[in-house]
């Protein structure tokens, strides 16, 4: 049921906290001794979802139906708590429907929440968001310490903002090695996503070992016979067989804006002794993602800067299918990006996304008007 | 069968209605400042201003759907990118400005040059205004409301009042009006006039049978998008309230042989109304009442009427910013409708998922059984979307409602 991540972080002896997407206080949970993971995707593939089917409908977006599957099913018996802000109108349903199901099972999980503001950047001398924003947090800690029995520190909280800046750093840096194909884009999701389910100690390690790998086995650019250099964009990576079409079809994956990737490591503010001011500025400075409401008005040009420092020609927009937020964003970012002779590819990514030979023949498509 | 012939409350309706678009389209022409609005975030706000107009596009979506061109609209949203998933009242928006108010039952909307949207019913709206803010190059203010799980914080009211101060800051800045508060007091007046009348006529649901039908009920909401805070608006409700009782005093119904008594929860289908209540009333069934209408002049998780009485009106507005159903948890949806299932003597719910409308949607699986464990009430549920007709099966829908008042028929021959 679970793989040995998931057993080894269960044995750290550590109260696991389930976070919901898409960018949770992970530094905070770590400094009380408690071990964040963030239920994006899961340590076994989940084709289906028994356990969420029949609390969610169909049109809810594969994220939320594997996390809920996750939790009201067995495997979510390795979860010790859960923790969720206003990320979307899909999650912000889910914390009573896994109360009840949780409840009914006979293990009641507890539901830690926060309300992040969401008001427009210009807006920010009308309303306190830094004190709404300190206020939440100061709540957070407190429900935190009640239920685990957990001790806020600010020497460790500031410890742990440095951990994970190094953790990030190190994502960033395998990042760029996957831009350059020193390592597959798809051995770069992989050991990724993987960390998700290891505790903060466990992930410097494993990054550092396979970035250490990586140069020993790969140090220099790796260059092939590529018809041109794009950039990945959505909430979650495509499924493996897509990226190896993408990459089968002669395109270079140089750079990705995916919320699991580098919207999630591209960027966090320095550390801080306070946990209101600290997740101020990590929310309200962070890379743009169409959750974050505030940050649309930047998020053309950020997405432009990066296809320009990767050198990409072309960006192809993984589509998480019922994700709006996406979504709504794509038509106009297509035409800037076509004014910027930017070519895109709008691909949709469904809960059952078995056979890619419909995406594959659109790929190549794009893949030769790319290279042309 | 449900009368077809309107009444005089219906045909104040349609002057009211048709007097408001013209009125707007002509003031925007004369130089009124528009602002383009959400439909929670509280008009009355407006009236502080000279000349200050608002449009809000999700009542422009309702109305285009229920006149039938609702898919229409959406394929032109469809055709330059926008997916057929996003929700259709954006897709009639976005497809109605696209194509310069073609179309459109009142063509179109006056431009506007600012757009205030919220994220109490959905953030989705957010995104959706942010289309119109990159397209038109105009300012967009974002309301945000903290969702609630229990009763509306303090906390969040105070959150909420201090951006209904930045917003009027804003809104000042950008007309070079000034406001005036008073006058928002004296609109708040009307509304809340016009919110007791509106629950008195709801309440006469209770009636056996039911004085009024929920499809007639919804036609009637379309004041509070576009009226709010008027003395027409109080009029109008006073009218509709006199009117139906007086229906039940001369005994005329709109489903006379009531055998079922139904109960709706979602977003009115708008493209449904006329077929849905006449092919019910053949059934002898009647929706009597639905969480959509029920929720307004509440605050979250209450049947009862929360009226304004006098004090700052910021403070009221902000308190009565979750009260719609998308804006606030399971629980206390569940508890607002129990209430109303009792009260009115409700035989049967009608939960319409809607693929839509995630917020309002994605609890109902739960919140079904929840109704049919605590309250022994059948139920079922159905797939509509509320302005698309393109995504409604009506012989699914259909075969299930019949379903419903079996199920409903079989529990009365149990009992007895
Ligand atoms: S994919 Fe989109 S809709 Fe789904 S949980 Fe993430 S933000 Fe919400
Ligand atoms: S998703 Fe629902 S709440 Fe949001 S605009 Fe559409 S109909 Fe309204």
């Amino acid at each position: 049921m679970y793989n040995d991540d998931l057993i080894r972080l269960l044995e750290s002896g550590r109260k696991v906290i389930g976070c919901f997407p898409l960018y949770p206080p992970l530094e905070l949970f770590d400094a009380m001794g408690l071990a964040p993971v963030v239920l994006w995707r899961f340590p076994e593939p989940m084709p289906e979802t028994p356990a969420s089917d029949s609390h969610l409908q169909n049109y809810a977006c594969s994220v939320a139906r594997r996390l809920t599957d996750f939790i009201l099913s067995d495997a979510g018996g390795a979860i010790d708590g859960v923790f969720m802000y206003n990320a979307c109108d899909t999650l912000r349903n889910l914390p009573e429907i896994l109360e009840h199901g949780t409840r009914a099972a006979g293990r009641p999980l507890p539901v830690h929440r926060v309300h992040m503001p969401m008001v427009g950047c210009g807006q920010e001398q009308d309303v306190d968001t830094a004190g709404f924003i300190a206020d939440e947090f100061a709540g957070l800690i407190q429900a935190l310490e009640t239920t685990y029995g957990v001790v806020f520190s600010a020497e460790r909280f500031e410890k742990s903002i440095r951990r994970f800046e190094t953790i990030r750093d190190l994502c960033r840096q395998l990042d760029m090695a996957a831009a350059q194909g020193r390592i597959p884009f798809a051995d770069f999701v992989r050991v990724v996503h993987r960390t998700w389910w290891m505790s903060a100690a466990a992930q410097v390690d494993f990054l550092t070992g396979v970035l250490a790998e990586t140069r020993e086995v790969s140090p220099e650019p790796v260059t092939r016979k590529i018809t041109g250099r794009v950039l990945l964009s959505g909430i979650l990576p495509p499924p493996v067989p897509v990226i190896e079409a993408i990459e089968g079809a002669g395109l270079a994956i140089a750079g990705n804006d995916i919320a699991t990737l580098y919207r999630a490591y591209a960027k966090m503010p320095a550390p801080a002794a306070d946990p209101g001011r600290y997740y101020h500025q990590f929310y309200r400075e962070h890379f743009p993602c169409p959750t974050l409401l505030y940050t649309a008005d930047e998020r053309f040009d950020t997405l432009l800067d990066l296809i320009r420092r990767r050198g990409a020609s072309g960006v192809i927009f993984a589509g998480e299918k019922f994700c709006e937020y996406e979504y709504f964003e794509y038509p106009y970012l297509e035409n800037r990006l076509k004014a910027e002779g930017i070519h895109t590819l709008r691909l949709e990514i469904a809960m059952a996304d078995a056979s890619i030979s419909a995406l594959r023949t659109r790929i190549e498509a794009f893949a030769e008007m790319v290279g042309g | 069968m449900t009368s077809q012939v309107k009444t005089e409350s219906g045909r104040h309706l349609s002057k009211i209605m048709r007097d408001c678009y013209m009125d707007i389209h002509q003031r925007a022409a004369q130089g009124a400042f528009v602002i383009w609005i959400a439909i929670n975030v509280p008009a009355e706000l407006f009236a502080g201003f000279d000349n200050v107009i608002y449009a809000v596009p999700e009542s422009h979506a309702a109305t285009s759907a229920a006149k039938g061109v609702g898919a229409l609209q959406c394929e032109k949203a469809e055709k330059i990118g926008y997916s057929m998933d996003l929700c259709s009242y954006a897709r009639i928006d976005i497809g109605t400005v696209a194509d310069g108010g073609n179309d459109s039952p009142t063509f179109g909307l006056p431009a506007p040059q600012m757009l205030v949207s919220d994220n109490n019913n959905c953030s989705l709206l957010v995104k959706w205004f942010d289309v119109h803010h990159r397209q038109m190059g105009i300012p967009h203010y974002i309301v945000d409301v903290p969702f609630c799980y229990s009763p509306q914080r303090e906390k969040d009211r105070k959150y909420i009042v201090e951006q209904f101060r930045g917003l009027i800051r804003a809104i000042e800045e950008k007309s070079g009006q000034r406001h005036d508060m008073d006058r928002v007091r004296e609109a708040m007046q009307y509304t809340s006039e016009g919110l007791a009348h509106w629950k008195r006529f709801l309440s006469l649901a209770a009636h056996r049978p039911s004085a009024i039908t929920a499809f007639d009920s919804f036609v009637q909401m379309a004041p509070f998008l576009t009226l709010r805070g008027t003395p027409q608006f109080a009029e109008h409700y006073r009218l509709l309230a006199d009117e139906t009782e007086q229906l039940v005093a001369d005994s005329r119904f709109p489903v006379p042989n009531e055998k079922y008594r139904l109960f709706w929860d979602n977003i009115a289908p708008w493209h449904q109304l006329r077929n849905m209540s006449a092919r019910l009333a053949q059934m002898d069934a009647n929706i009597i009442g639905a969480t959509y209408t029920q929720c307004i002049g509440t605050v979250e998780g209450s049947f009862q009427p929360h009226l304004y009485a006098g004090g700052d009106p910021l403070d009221y507005m902000a308190r009565t910013q979750n009260a719609y159903v998308c804006p606030h948890g399971m629980e206390l949806r569940s508890r607002a409708m129990a209430e109303a299932v009792e009260t009115l003597g409700v035989d049967g719910i009608v939960f319409a998922s809607n693929r839509s409308c995630k917020p309002y949607s994605i609890t109902q699986i739960d919140q079904m059984k929840q109704m049919t464990e605590t309250l022994g009430i059948p139920a079922v549920m159905i797939d509509v979307d509320h302005a698309d007709a393109r995504k409604f099966s009506q012989e699914t829908a259909y075969l299930r409602i019949e379903a419903l008042l079996e199920s409903i028929e079989a529990g009365r021959v149990t009992v007895s």
